[in-house]
């Protein structure tokens, strides 16, 4: 019998479809996991088991009916606790909106419900997704599942996303990344995660932290099964002005395996060069692994990436401060310290900063452009550093003290900046077992040939499938 | 009028005083956790002053493709 809550969500639909398993067994099972271990793990805010078992039974229903399954039937999904579900309250993981209940579905939660998939529950965050550590004042702060002994970071904002699926709580999750934060948690959990391209999947009935940096995407345990969900998301939404038109091809059946002939540039500078030991050599295996399959790899530098990291300031402060400015004037005591300090800064940038932002950032748009024009994708670690102890504030990088915040978002916001799709796919462990993250970067809109290349060095390497030691 | 200089530095006295004329009346706790936050973001905005920006528009939101 397959051990269910470790099955992908491809293997498990297959088994729905062909009735080798019922939903109602699919999602028991991973309910009875969460109310064992999510005491520790704090990954979800809100489980909902009710509505969880009755779709299972619709599920059940229709597969006996021999009805048309959608590609998600009967597969369970874990929502990060931004998008809104109707009669379900969604919090932003903030104590601000404890009891909203929203009246209406994000789309991305329509559409993976149109797909079959159920919703399990509502996932931690960092309050309101501001915050690389995926840290939370109100609900608890997301145990890292890979070490046993110390609470980690599990990286953020989607840090409840990036327990769940690392613990075999859910087989796939919705975050966000605005900076990072579906990256980096995939990186710190040993888990693959896909920022999509800006305009690729809807925002609308998502939370927002800044409009123009925000991205819809999956984080699950496999590039296969990320290409699944996104297949169920993407597309044009009339309630998101800023999704695109283009055709959604098959992210599925992108996955062919086969990448030989692909040429790819390494990030060396901004990024390669200033990781951790173990960070770089565990890049640079990957490297060889991919060369072993056909692509050629040359190092590459972006020189206007020296600016990515003022440009994301710049923006992501002013736009999450003009959200957020109503609350910061009549609930400012209700945010968490952190999170209120953050929103303020941005009452203290002015109107020609952030333009000079939204400026800079086209030139590193177009520079990303230029280099994608000659080469098919770029190779970055996602992070410097692994998995901190919360409450860390530095880091140790080859000997020197490094701030942790910084260090987590410096190779992953340049790519909320420019909008290009990224995944993030595990490449490695560090000496202590924490795992190691490396971004595959693409064209605009070519998320299959991200997806391609995530896939393919998956299907030669076994670093997805390790599972930390939390017992069974 | 004089000609623009460098910013002075920005002291917890002077964020109080911006944070009072934008309607927010801050506490000596709330100002030392904020200040540095502020400075930080501030050295940032000034690494963009030497970026050449003559013919360059800025990022569009929405971009139908």
């Amino acid at each position: 019998m397959t051990d269910l809550v470790w099955a992908s969500m491809g293997e498990l639909a297959r088994l729905v479809a062909t009735k080798a398993v019922s939903p109602t067994e699919v999602v028991q099972a991973h309910l009875d996991r969460i109310a064992a271990l999510d005491g520790t793990i704090k990954s979800f805010i809100t489980v909902m088991g009710d509505s969880a078992r009755a779709a299972a039974q619709a599920a059940e229903a229709a597969v006996m009916a021999r009805e048309s399954l959608g590609p998600l039937h009967g597969v369970p999904v874990g929502l990060k606790d931004l998008y809104c579900t109707k009669g379900v309250k969604t919090t932003g993981g903030s104590r601000l909106l404890g009891s909203w209940v929203p009246t209406d579905d994000a789309t991305v939660v329509t559409r993976l419900a149109a797909a079959g998939g159920i919703m399990l529950g509502k996932l931690n965050m960092h309050e309101f997704a501001y915050g690389p550590e995926g840290l939370n004042v109100h609900y608890g702060t997301p145990w890292n599942p890979w070490d046993r002994t110390t609470h980690r970071i599990c990286g953020g904002s989607s840090s409840g996303s990036g327990a769940a699926v690392a613990a075999g709580l859910c087989p796939g999750a919705l975050g966000s990344d605005t900076g990072g934060s579906i990256r980096i948690p995939a990186s710190l959990c040993g888990l693959t995660g896909l920022k999509p391209t800006y305009g690729r999947v809807s925002r609308a009935g998502a939370l927002p932290l800044a409009w123009s940096l925000d991205h819809v995407g999956p984080m699950c345990r496999s590039a296969a099964d990320c290409a699944l969900m996104l297949g169920a998301m993407a597309g044009y939404d009339p309630r998101d002005p800023s999704t695109s038109v283009l055709p959604v091809p098959d992210y599925a059946a992108a996955l062919t395996g086969q990448v030989k002939g692909l040429r790819m540039g390494l990030l060396g500078r901004f990024f390669l060069e200033s990781a951790g030991a173990p960070q770089r050599q565990a890049i640079e295996q990957a490297v060889k692994t991919l060369e072993g399959l056909g692509v050629s790899v040359g190092e590459i530098t972006l020189e206007q990436m020296a600016y990515a990291a003022a440009a994301s300031a710049a923006v992501i402060s002013a736009e999450s401060y003009a959200y957020h400015e109503p609350w910061l004037r009549t609930r400012a005591a209700e945010y968490g310290p952190d999170v209120r300090e953050r929103l303020l800064v941005g009452a203290f940038v002015s109107g020609t900063e952030y333009l000079k932002g939204q400026r800079v950032r086209r030139l590193i748009r177009d520079e990303v452009d230029r280099a994608l024009g000659e080469l098919d994708v770029l190779i970055a670690p996602t992070l410097p550093i692994a998995a901190v102890p919360v409450g860390a504030r530095e880091v140790d990088i080859d000997g020197k003290p490094h701030p942790v915040r910084p260090s987590l978002v410096r190779y992953t916001r340049p790519f909320n900046v420019s909008g290009h799709p990224v995944a993030s796919v595990p490449c490695g462990f560090t000496a202590d077992g924490l795992p190691i993250g490396m971004q595959v970067i693409g064209r605009s809109f070519d998320e299959a040939t991200v997806l391609r290349v995530a896939d393919a060095y998956q299907r030669v390497t076994d670093w997805h499938t390790r599972r930390p030691p939390l017992g069974a | 009028m004089s000609e623009p200089g460098a910013a002075p530095p920005l002291t917890k006295e002077t964020l109080r005083v911006l944070a009072q004329a934008q309607g927010f009346t801050l506490s000596d706790a709330d100002l030392d956790g904020l200040l540095p936050l502020v400075q930080a973001v501030r050295a940032m905005m000034s690494e963009l002053a030497a970026v050449p920006l003559e013919d360059v528009e800025p990022t569009s939101r929405y971009h139908m493709l």
